[in-house]
């Protein structure tokens, strides 16, 4: 059996797990969609994490907006601030916080996917080699970083809950979400690549990703 | 004349099959990858006009479906459920990921392979993308989908063959 005959049996095994849900509550369920969508704030959310984070253990989970908020009640618009050192307080942005924690590690709170050259310049002050992009493409200087995939466990970690539940994940689109990152926990000669992919504004297909590329002075500045 | 688009029922109903079975080799159980795709379709229905135009809307739903998984995989703190493999081949009905006609063989040595190796042969071989389209799916190197798309057949090969030999001899 050549690989044409292959994989000519193994596509004839797509057909026989039938789809047995009506179109009729899948529209029901995307009005649902809709309505969520409705919610205020909703639309500027940074989606779920993406495909790259299908393999790789970063962790792109939402925070509760009341706990990125360590500057309440001043935050600062529109204008990226480099983080704080640790234990200092972290700088509210509109679209995104950088917040350095006392064990070390950095952690970046999404709320919209703008003025990626503001937090590119941020985590690399940081010490986080990086290349930030959310024009809906990656960075075409970066290769990926391979490595076995407990390699990336370290410099990701989840914090905070989500709202909602699996079958209604509400909380997803209108809370923000949060990247730990350990830079000394990066595995050497590797940095971080941020990207968005999908389209701008729809917020249940406006991914953000995260993996690990190879550090260069094209892709992640060293 | 433009390109007449599929209405979202047209597109439903010609395209669940294949996406559920490329989401249920991805995530190994039926009933969770059934509720992905219905939740990914259920956004594309919201998201219509701008999905319709998409050059790959199966692929469009995939993606969201996977990451829809990827979330609830975090929310349950990793705690990913492991397919058993005993249920898929010996038991083929009641709702396993080998029911219906599965041959049980088949999905049983899928579910093996790695969870990318998986996701590469949903996409390629399932979903008919091509490399640049997987890899854009993917979030990885068009060179990578290849690689895993070559060790994901040889490990198919070596596990399915000889099995298959057996039988007609």
């Amino acid at each position: 059996m050549n690989d044409d005959e292959l994989i000519m049996v193994l596509r004839e095994q797509r057909g026989r797990v039938p789809m047995t849900v009506p179109v009729e509550e899948i529209i029901s369920r995307g009005h649902a969609v809709r309505a969520r969508r409705r919610v205020p704030g909703v639309t500027a959310a940074v989606g779920t994490a993406a495909v790259a984070a299908v393999a790789v253990s970063v962790a792109l989970p939402a925070s509760h907006p009341a706990a990125s908020h360590p500057a309440a009640g001043h935050p600062v618009a529109g204008h990226p601030v480099a983080s704080h050192p640790a234990g200092g307080p972290g700088v509210q942005l509109t679209a995104w916080t950088v917040t350095r924690q006392a064990d070390g590690t950095i952690k970046v709170t999404f709320r919209e996917a703008t003025d990626a050259a503001g937090l590119q310049r941020t985590l690399r002050a940081d010490g986080v080699p990086a290349s930030v992009t959310f024009t809906g493409e990656q960075n075409p200087a970066c290769q990926p970083y391979t490595s076995s995939g407990a390699a990336f466990k370290p410099f990701g970690s989840e914090t905070g809950p989500l709202g909602g539940d699996s079958r209604n994940p509400q909380g997803a689109y209108d809370s923000p979400y949060a990247l730990v990152i350990d830079p000394a926990a990066l595995p050497k000669g590797a940095g971080l690549q941020i990207w968005t992919s999908g389209t701008p504004g729809a917020a249940d297909n406006f991914q953000l990703n995260v993996s690990l590329v190879r550090v260069s002075p094209q892709c992640t500045g060293s | 004349m433009g390109i007449r688009r599929p209405d979202f029922a047209e597109f439903y109903r010609e395209a669940k099959d294949e996406c559920l079975f490329a989401v249920l080799v991805s995530v190994g159980d039926r009933d969770t990858a059934q509720d992905l795709v219905a939740e990914a379709f259920a956004r594309a229905w919201a998201s219509w006009p701008k999905v319709s135009r998409h050059p790959a809307p199966a692929a469009w739903v995939v993606r969201t479906a996977l990451n829809a998984g990827v979330s609830r995989w975090r929310r349950r703190r990793r705690e990913v459920p492991v397919p058993d493999l005993s249920l898929v081949a010996d038991q083929p009905a009641a709702g396993g990921v080998a029911g219906d006609s599965v041959d049980p063989r088949i999905m049983a040595a899928l579910l093996r392979l790695p969870a990318r190796q998986r996701q590469v042969v949903a996409l390629r071989l399932f979903l008919d993308l091509d490399t640049e389209r997987t890899a854009q799916v993917l979030g990885i190197a068009p060179g990578t989908v290849q690689a895993h798309l070559g060790r994901a057949m040889a490990a198919l090969r070596d596990e399915l063959v000889p099995t298959w030999q057996e039988n007609q001899s």
